[in-house]
């Protein structure tokens, strides 16, 4: 019996935050049909999400990039394939691996400062004097960060994408003694214009539920300093759950 | 505070309008309020409130601490929505608004924070020009004279630079003065616009209620403990007690009634709930 009631408490709970989720979203949506939102904002916000998240992102792209040539390394001195060595790693970076690791970055940098900022607004009641100084939070506040996030990921993305390569190229001519020329043949030869795509068509959609994510729970916390620390922790798990739901479908589209 | 069983009429709170009418010309109803209950999960905070307030008047809203008094002025400005009841505000049907006129009416009212609100990631000075830059009817130069002027108002002519955390607590809620101002509202409401501020400042934010009052014939409702410089400065008093108005009238009124409830408010200033 307990275990039905914890079972139903748990789905309960689900619907609610989808609902939520759902809710903000088609608000962000009314508000940009017409574009109704704020543009000294929304520049404000490109620079901010842009500028301060490329250093991690080129970071985490350029492991990732060695990485994936490492892991391949062994077999292809085996076989002596060093052709497939761009194009394996180009593949698993381009299509999945890149859009997924530099989302999750994403979430928990950007995504996470987001919730907490709005969260923050929310108990000093900086949201109601907004309200009340009758500007819509949605337009001057949600609307810039969902656009602004949306944009930079798939920037990110493209950049980090750019840069796993160059890891990679670099991890085959230090360590595997491979020339990067070969690598980047390896890559270009692969045909992996659609693996490419299907990459940024995935950075936009996250970016889109991370910050839809991290703005529902920002307005929505209740109870104070403790309030924001548990909204934002939310946000990453449920920003996490939203990656991993979206890669699935996007790729079980793609194929 | 659970809601009151018994629906024993109060009498007390009887309203001698034409005590008020006769003191001075009061303009058109801007503010009518009717049977408003709030609920927070099964915590009945506002049980049936009524208030009638016409253009031009200045009424405190007292009270003990945590009666709803917050509560009420943030249903007045759309900010909470209640249970039941009715708002008509600046001859707006409140609860039926849409969005963009309800954008429309907040143009028109001003709401000072009990506590503050200031934006803390902009400076004091576009803390007060905000609203009026978003309108974006005015100029910059002008923008920056009104903050000027407002800012002198409330006596803080030179922190325009500093950032809302650099202020002290009695800084902070002249500044949310200053703000709720700018755009020269209609109707102004300034929850507890002296918590934290020393008697001589206490007693110029009540004087600029006054001006403000004056000189735009503005409507305001006060809420604050300090009666004894309200004084001067409200036509009126309504006491929020027990989820209700306990008693509404003139300081006179008060003092004759037979209540000892608001005996105790006038004579002893505070009294802590039971
Ligand atoms: N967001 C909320 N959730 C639940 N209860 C609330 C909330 N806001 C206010 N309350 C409750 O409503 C009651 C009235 O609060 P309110 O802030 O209006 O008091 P107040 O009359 O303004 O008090 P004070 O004079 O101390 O400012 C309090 O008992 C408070 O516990
Ligand atoms: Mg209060």
């Amino acid at each position: 019996m307990k275990l039905l009631a914890m079972i139903g408490r748990t789905c309960l709970g689900a619907a609610e935050t989808v609902g939520g989720i759902t809710i903000v979203f088609a608000r962000i949506l009314r508000a940009m049909f017409p574009p109704r939102f704020d543009r000294d904002e929304t520049w404000l916000n490109l620079y901010k999400v842009g500028v301060k998240s490329y250093p991690i992102v080129i970071m985490t792209a350029m492991f990732t990039g060695a990485i994936m040539v490492i892991q391949s390394g062994q077999y292809v001195k085996q076989t002596g394939a060093t052709g497939l060595l761009g194009w394996g790693a180009g593949y698993a970076v381009l299509a999945e691996i890149g859009p997924v690791l530099i989302g999750l970055m994403f979430s928990g940098r950007v995504g996470a400062n987001n919730t907490a900022e709005l969260g923050t607004m929310k108990v000093t009641e900086q949201l109601d004097a907004l309200r009340a100084l009758a500007i819509d939070p949605i337009n001057h506040l949600v609307v810039p960060r969902f656009l602004s996030m949306m944009v930079m990921l798939l920037l990110l993305t493209a950049l980090g994408d750019l840069f796993a390569l160059i890891g990679g190229a670099l991890t085959s001519e230090l360590i595997l003694e491979v020339d990067y020329r070969v690598f980047f043949h390896g890559v270009f030869e692969g045909h992996l214009l659609d693996e490419y795509f299907t990459g940024l068509c995935k950075a936009a959609s996250f970016g889109a539920s991370i910050s839809v994510i991290s703005c529902f729970y920002g307005l929505n916390v209740s109870g104070g300093a403790t309030g924001v620390g548990r909204a934002v922790n939310q946000c990453v798990v449920t920003s996490a759950i939203g990656i991993f739901v979206w890669d699935y479908l996007i790729t079980y589209l793609a194929n | 505070m659970k809601r009151r069983e018994s629906q024993e009429t109060v009498p007390y709170g009887e309203i001698d309008t034409t005590a008020i009418l006769d003191r001075k010309p009061l303009g058109d109803v801007v503010l009518e309020v009717h049977g408003l209950t709030h609920w927070f999960g099964d915590v009945c905070v506002l049980d049936g409130v009524d208030l009638t307030m016409r253009e031009g008047e200045v009424v405190g809203l007292i009270g003990p601490g945590g009666v709803g008094k917050s509560v009420f002025v943030k249903l007045c400005c759309g900010l909470l929505v209640p249970d039941a009841g009715e708002i008509h505000i600046l001859g707006k049907d409140l609860l039926a608004l849409d969005d963009k006129e309800r954008q429309e009416l907040r143009t028109r009212v001003g709401l000072v924070f009990q506590n503050y609100a200031l934006f803390d990631f902009m400076t004091v000075g576009d803390n007060v020009a905000f609203p009026m830059r978003q309108r974006g009817q005015a100029s910059e130069a002008e923008i920056a004279a009104k903050v000027q002027e407002r800012l002198s108002e409330v006596d803080l002519p030179k922190v325009q630079h500093l950032m809302p955390n650099e202020l002290s607590g009695g800084m902070k809620k002249r500044v949310g003065l200053a703000r709720a101002n700018i755009n020269d509202p209609e109707f102004i409401f300034f929850d507890d616009p002296t918590a934290g501020l020393d008697p001589v400042t206490s007693s110029k934010i009540f004087n600029l209620v006054r001006r403000t009052q004056e000189q735009r014939n503005s409507t305001c409702l006060v809420i604050s403990h300090d009666i004894d410089r309200m004084r001067p400065v409200c036509d009126r008093y309504v006491l929020l007690y027990d989820a209700r108005v306990r008693f509404q009238g003139t300081e006179q009124d008060a003092m004759a009634s037979s209540d000892p409830i608001v005996h105790e408010f006038f004579r002893a200033g505070m009294v802590g709930r039971a």
